[in-house]
């Protein structure tokens, strides 16, 4: 239906000493999604997911990278291994034909018709001013889609389908509760009968009992209609419900996609099984192992390099892209506390290009703590050797792509190469 | 069901009535207002009523045209050549109330398109036409009213575009610090996911809900206006020397002004009467579009 393939957002930062820096929203995500399937889009807030969503309808120009737009599944397979291989004619080729970028003008409104949107917040994504069945009507008028008579009465009926009565048509959306105004939300992105619908934190800005309500109207409407879904979200509750296939992003990346329970039942990916972890479980007395991470989510004006994921990873190892300020960070926090007895006051940790230089320490020593720590901390698993005059180098590092793990999974991860 | 929704359609009017009529002073100065309203209405359409013959122009006496003191048959005295101070002021009313409606909503008007362009097109046109108003608002307006006026000559119609154009750039401005905001709101982004075009949003979107506080100003700029458009009808931009107007009514009783201060004092009182009942009730409607005054 849709592919997303090595799709790019940076906002530009202006501003500051360094001037401009860009913002990586999203990363080179790649991402398919078959006719009629539920994709559910999970991650932390400002892991680009919301961003994607927005590119994927064309309210955000992506800064680089392809959206093929109802294409056969067979083109998108092709497109992607033209893409690896470097065939950049046959690429070109199909790009030509189903490229959503390319798209312009009337074109593009008329492809609006076959797509739309469902935004997190009801209480701001419906205008204070227009009645509910002008905003139901919107999408039909401004594409062309329907007119006048016609679309008032499918606007009606809509509003019967979302399960709101019809007087609410003369309503304005201040006077309906939240999960009211979701429903004419849902009926507006109905409108037009698309074929694709990206649910943007559908339920988030609800209150529980409604947005389970919301979920099986949607759920429903998937069952009538065989709307294909990309559905973006926080919560893994509302994916296991509603999505076939799950793909989870972190930092503007995608760590890992696969079969919904593939997925949450069995996570590949150490951000997804930190994830998962996260999730309550209703089995009193039952032990959670529960991973909790260090740190924070990275800065995307300098994400880490190699992995983003790799500097609170609790499995990295040396390849995962290590750089020597990590590894001397680390270093001098263990030299200067919990072995300040050996190595006393007169050590200082120098990051250099690709070393780190310790200066005043036997190297015996700085092996030895290496080897005592390494398991604890994973940044020490990048030196590679130490020399002679105290000198730590760093192993090279390899970026991680979309591994695929089996048929229908793919994981981001050095670990599934 | 069809009850409640008639009771919800109609809270909102209810609540910002509430909150309107909870502030005196506001209700004064629309009573104020009104009886302005009603006075021009009654000279456009029946100003028999008020026992005057023809409201376009002054009646005149030249048996005694030396400014009389307010007696029972001339309640606010005459003013030179024996003009009735009462029924001249309530002859301007008229028209100094209908040229600063069509100037404050032509302002408005220009200004919002301007700013509605300016803040979503943005880039190089919000540039342009910003730089653009800056320079109007860096003349100051009466000169720069007197020279728009100079060069158009001298009539009711050079004078209305005269005063539009030093007062649009004040909305411009306004809508589109109104306008960047609420381009960046939700409901915009799904206009735009709906297909909607530029101008559609512009319009249909962005600009009534620009509308309550530019209504707000809009009460509020009637009084300046009146009082500037006074003024140069004062300095003598006037074209006829018979039209009823405040600010050249009080220009009449200039020369006596010592012996009889009555013939400035009162058609100056009507102006600054109606600039302070305007203000009073835009100060009232600023609270009724206040969601923070209204709980």
């Amino acid at each position: 239906m849709i592919g997303a393939f090595n799709l790019k957002k940076y906002f530009p930062v202006r501003g500051g000493v360094v001037g401009t820096q860009y913002l990586k929203a999203v990363d080179n995500v790649t991402l398919t999604v078959r006719r009629g399937e539920v994709v559910g889009v999970v991650g932390e807030s400002g892991s680009g997911k919301s961003t994607l969503g927005r590119m994927l309808i064309r309210l955000l120009e992506p800064t680089g990278g392809e959206i093929l737009f109802d294409a056969p599944e067979e083109e998108m397979v092709k497109y992607r291994e033209a893409l690896e291989s470097g065939d950049k004619e046959s690429a070109e080729m199909i790009s030509r034909k189903y490229s959503l970028l390319r798209k312009k003008g009337s074109e593009l409104r008329k492809l609006r018709t076959r797509m739309s949107m469902v935004f997190q917040d009801p209480y701001s994504s419906l205008d204070p001013r227009f009645r509910i069945l002008d905003v139901i009507m919107e999408p039909m008028i401004s594409t062309g889609y329907l007119r006048g008579e016609e679309a008032r009465k499918k606007a009606l009926d809509l509003l019967e389908e979302v399960g709101l009565p019809r007087a609410f048509g003369n309503r304005y959306p201040h006077e309906l509760s939240g999960g009211q105004r979701q429903r004419v939300a849902i009926a507006r992105a109905l409108s037009t009968d698309p074929e694709l619908v990206i649910l943007d934190e559908p339920t988030s800005a609800l209150d529980v009992s409604v947005q389970a309500q919301i979920l099986n109207l949607l759920k429903e409407f998937r069952r009538r209609k065989n709307i294909t879904m990309v559905l973006i979200t926080h919560n893994i509750a509302v994916v296991s419900y509603m999505a076939d296939r799950v793909a989870v992003m972190y930092s503007g990346r995608l760590m890992e996609i696969g079969d919904k329970d593939d997925v949450l039942t069995r996570p590949k990916h150490p951000y997804t099984m930190a994830l998962i972890s996260s999730v309550p479980r209703p089995r009193p007395g039952e032990a959670r192992k529960r991973i909790v991470l260090k740190g924070d989510p990275p800065n995307l004006l300098s994400p880490p390099r190699g992995c983003v994921f790799h500097p609170r990873c609790p499995m990295a190892f040396h390849e995962c892209g290590w750089t020597a300020e990590e590894v001397a960070e680390d270093i001098n926090y263990l030299v200067q506390g919990k072995y300040y007895n050996v190595f006393g006051d007169n050590v200082k940790v120098i990051p250099l290009q690709d070393k780190v230089k310790v200066e005043g320490a036997n190297p015996e020593s700085i092996k030895k703590v290496l080897e005592v720590e390494r398991e604890n901390i994973r940044s020490l698993t990048a030196v590679k050797e130490v020399t002679e005059d105290s000198l730590l180098i760093i192993h090279a590092f390899q970026e991680p792509k979309l591994y695929k793990e089996s048929e229908r999974r793919s994981v981001s991860c050095l670990l599934y190469r | 069901m069809e009850e409640r929704t008639e009771e919800g359609k109609y809270s909102n009017l209810i609540l910002s009535l509430k909150v309107f009529f909870s502030n005196r002073t506001a209700v004064a100065g629309m009573v104020i207002f009104l009886a302005y309203v009603v006075d021009a209405l009654i000279m456009q359409f029946d100003p028999r009523l008020l026992g005057v013959t023809n409201p376009n122009q002054f009646t005149y006496n030249f048996v005694n045209p030396v400014p009389q003191p307010p007696s029972s048959q001339y309640p606010l005295g005459t003013t030179y050549p024996g003009i009735n101070l009462l029924q001249a002021i309530l002859e301007a009313i008229r028209v100094d109330l209908g040229y600063s409606m069509l100037i404050v909503v032509g302002g408005a008007v220009i200004g919002a398109v301007v700013g509605i362009l300016a803040a979503y097109v943005g880039g190089y046109l919000d540039e342009l036409l910003m730089r653009f108003t800056d320079i109007f608002f860096s003349v100051p307006y009466l000169v720069l009213a007197i020279a728009v006026g100079f060069a158009l000559g001298r009539s009711f119609t050079s004078m209305v575009i005269a005063l539009i154009i030093v007062w649009w750039p004040i909305y411009a401005r306004y809508t589109r610090s109104l306008t960047l905001s609420i381009k960046e709101s939700v409901f915009v982004e799904a206009a735009k996911a709906a297909g909607a075009s530029m101008v559609r949003i512009m319009f249909k979107h962005i600009l009534p809900n620009t509308l309550p506080p530019v209504v707000v100003q809009i009460s509020l700029d009637l009084g300046s206006v009146v009082g500037v458009f006074a003024t140069l009808a004062f300095i003598g931009f006037i074209p006829n020397a018979n039209t009823p107007e405040l600010g050249y009514l009080a220009s009449l009783g200039l020369n006596y002004v010592q012996s009889a201060p009555w013939t400035v004092i009162f058609p100056g009182l009507a102006i600054t009467l109606f600039a302070l009942s305007v203000n009073l009730m835009g100060d009232g409607l600023r609270d009724v579009i206040d969601p923070r005054r209204r709980s």
